[in-house]
């Protein structure tokens, strides 16, 4: 999904720069008769029209969906300066996996990272209270719990490990 | 326009002699803690984190107290602003600065600069209680000073104008006749003034109580609220820092274009949308925080792209309009100007995409935001006051680029533009942001990174040099003082007076 976003951003940045540039370039050109109210209406509505679909699309399945289903299995995974605590070495290959995090002091984020080190989901662990998040693996193998809110000194040693396993039906 | 009144000019150039030289010095704090990642230099996580704090709120603080002192001079053209309130902010900046670094550099404070509830009272023995409390203070001091600012315009504006909604250009809106149209220097900190104080309230609100459970811990703050306080607080106030330093834009870009920046109806609605949309989006900073009620997390990801509205089709294009055909002139004022809008609207393209919940999944506290953050801080915020600069020290006339000004331009803005991709790269290669140790396979791009930093730092020294020489060639022409000096200053700086003064 990464490089998928970073595509598309560094192409809408680059066609706004491009823009920017063309009308530097402009400024020495003899100024134009051009309805600059009527373009600009026309790029406000365009944007309200893209934004209102791109919201739809991008909302219609809510991202923090929890699963409800038979199969989805719970994983509480708990915080610490500066450890985690996972319930479970194993995780099922294939099925919904309910993260519930918390943390015993300050915040901190639980961050999912596969072999690649590419980070595929996080919540952020607040003290007082369980965020949920839901994942499903379809690979197994060993991945890393990586701390992704800053939580002092030793931050970035705040790492452990799961494995996501095949399970027989 | 009539310009009535003379801006407070040697106050304000005092101020970003000091904008600058801290910038710069923050750049070197940034420089070493990407050198640091890149396995180049050996510091200990301890001053890492250390130096993180100070580089966050340093750099924070100094585009406020810039976009401030950009905002306060030419709100000087159209109201009468009391003196003894600008000295009065900046002497409450100062010790707020003086508490901060104490805090971090003595005190060994490493929280962060947005000190997340509770962390400054759980250093895990790194610092004592009072190193935090005296950073809160730090901070309490420097909203004292912006409040007590923020009362004195807002005053005035009132004044002048007969209320806040005249000034935000309601009139127009409604589509009543009127022919005291405000500037758009007025409906830009008509604007401010209400939002910031707003949160510089809420920020000072859950300082104290900080302050309150780090002297007391049986007290008890709930963690959610604090960090919903310190995210609106955090994000409102940077974002000021860019709404008062772009009125530098309105007013110096129509000497080189010719063409009067107006309040226009559709300018009016984009500040007033501004004022609202501000205030809505800081949610999209606690996106992963599943616990929120959906309906602030949607209303984080709408107001995230809907903010760019007012910025791309309002700001920006209608910079765009008034540069093209207009034969303008390019020195470094201008073109840094001009960049600095450039630089905020493809700077707002990776925020809003972040600001989509799928996205954030994977993107949140990667350095992808540190990655666009800086794109509109080193190519917005930090561009606007450094064309300030360069304007303030211009002289009446204006000449094209030099090439020393040539090289400095393309070096700061070649390295910002490789220093933010590189950041961005990384965001999307999961780097996590606020580690002070890297993985062996991140090496590469944090030294990447680390050379376009260093030749951002370069470009900058470069400008707050030239500055500093032009103001003492300046004073050493016309035996002005720097302090003090009310007439010559809109005179020596005021530049071309044919548009601004004259109409
Ligand atoms: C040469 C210029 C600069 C360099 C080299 C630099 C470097 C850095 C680095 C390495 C980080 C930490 C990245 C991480 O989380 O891994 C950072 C964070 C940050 N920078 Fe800069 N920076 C520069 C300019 C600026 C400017 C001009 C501003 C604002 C006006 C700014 C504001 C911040 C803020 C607010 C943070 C976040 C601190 C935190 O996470 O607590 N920086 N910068
Ligand atoms: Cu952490």
């Amino acid at each position: 999904m990464q490089p998928l976003i970073l595509t598309i951003s560094l192409v809408v940045m680059a066609v706004v720069a491009l823009l920017f540039w063309r009308s530097v370039r402009a400024a020495s050109k003899p100024p134009q008769q051009e309805n600059v109210g009527k373009r600009r209406t026309q790029l406000i509505w365009g944007l309200v029209v893209f934004g209102v679909f791109i919201s739809i699309a991008s909302l219609r399945e809510w991202p923090h969906a929890i699963a409800s289903g038979e199969d989805a299995i719970v994983v509480n995974v708990t915080g610490g300066q500066w450890w985690w605590e996972i319930d479970t070495e194993e995780v099922p290959l294939g099925k919904p996996v309910n993260f519930f995090v918390t943390t015993e002091d300050v915040n901190h984020g639980m961050g999912i990272y596969n072999s690649d080190m590419q980070l595929l989901v996080q919540v952020q662990a607040m003290p007082g209270y369980t965020n949920k998040v839901t994942y499903t693996f379809d690979e197994p193998g060993l991945y890393q719990v990586l701390c992704m809110e800053y939580c002092g000194v030793s931050h970035h040693d705040m790492t452990n490990e799961f494995n996501v396993v095949a399970v027989d039906q | 326009m009539n310009y009535s009144y003379t801006p407070q000019s040697g106050a304000v150039k005092f101020t970003m002699i000091l904008s600058g030289a801290v910038f710069a010095l923050m750049m070197v704090l940034g420089l070493l803690m990407r050198a640091a990642q890149g396995e180049w230099l050996d510091i200990e996580p301890e001053l890492f984190y250390q130096i993180l704090t100070a580089h966050g709120a340093g750099m924070v603080g100094t585009a406020g107290l810039s976009g401030a002192a950009v905002m306060w001079y030419f709100l000087g053209r159209h109201i009468p602003l009391t003196k003894a309130v600008f000295w009065i902010f900046l002497s409450l900046f100062i010790a707020g600065v003086v508490f901060i670094l104490g805090s971090i550099f003595v005190g060994g404070f490493a929280g962060g600069w947005t000190f997340l509830f509770p962390l400054p009272a759980m250093s895990g023995g790194l610092w004592e209680v009072g190193a935090a409390v005296s950073f809160m203070l730090g901070y309490t001091l420097i909203g004292v000073g912006f409040l007590i600012y923020y009362i004195e315009v807002g005053r005035q504006i009132i004044k002048r104008f007969g209320g806040l909604a005249n000034a935000l250009g309601w009139q127009l809106i409604l589509g009543r006749k009127t022919d005291d149209i405000p500037p758009p220097a007025i409906v830009a900190a008509a604007a401010v003034v209400i939002f910031n104080s707003i949160a510089i309230v809420l920020g000072a609100a859950v300082l104290v109580v900080s302050i309150v459970n780090l002297l007391a811990p049986e007290f008890e703050v709930d963690a959610l609220l604090a960090k919903n306080l310190i995210y609106f607080f955090g994000h409102v106030f940077i974002n000021a820092s860019i709404y008062m330093a772009v009125v530098a834009v309105y007013e110096i870009i129509p000497e080189y274009t010719g063409r009067p920046w107006k309040t226009t109806r559709i300018f009016a609605i984009a500040w007033n949308v501004v004022l609202i949309f501000v205030m809505a989006i800081y949610w999209h900073h606690l996106l992963q925080d599943t616990v929120l009620p959906a309906w602030m997390l949607i209303t984080g990801q709408l107001v995230s792209y809907f903010s760019g509205i007012p910025l791309l089709a309002v700001t920006a294009f209608s910079l765009c309009v008034y540069i093209r055909g207009s034969n303008m002139k390019w020195d470094l004022t201008s073109a840094l100007l001009v960049i600095s809008i450039a630089g905020w609207s493809v700077g707002s393209i990776p925020a809003s995409i972040d600001g989509m919940i799928a996205v954030n999944k994977v993107m949140h506290n990667t350095q992808w935001v540190p990655g666009h953050f800086h794109t509109y801080l080193l190519l917005g915020e930090v561009a606007m006051s450094f064309g300030f600069m360069a304007w303030l020290v211009r002289g009446k006339n204006i000449r094209t680029l030099s090439g020393l000004d040539k090289a400095a331009f393309i070096t700061y803005v070649f390295g910002a533009v490789g220093f933010i991709l590189v950041f961005l790269i990384s965001g999307a290669a999961s780097v996590p942001r606020r580690w002070a140790v890297h993985l062996p396979e991140w090496i590469l791009q944090d030294r990447v990174g680390t050379i376009f930093a260093a030749l951002v730092v370069l470009g900058t020294l470069g400008f707050v040099v030239r500055y500093v020489l032009g103001l003492i060639f300046e004073n050493q022409a016309s035996g002005d003082q720097i302090s003090g000096d009310q007439n010559s200053g809109d005179m020596s700086s005021g530049g071309q007076p044919s548009l601004g003064q004259k109409a």
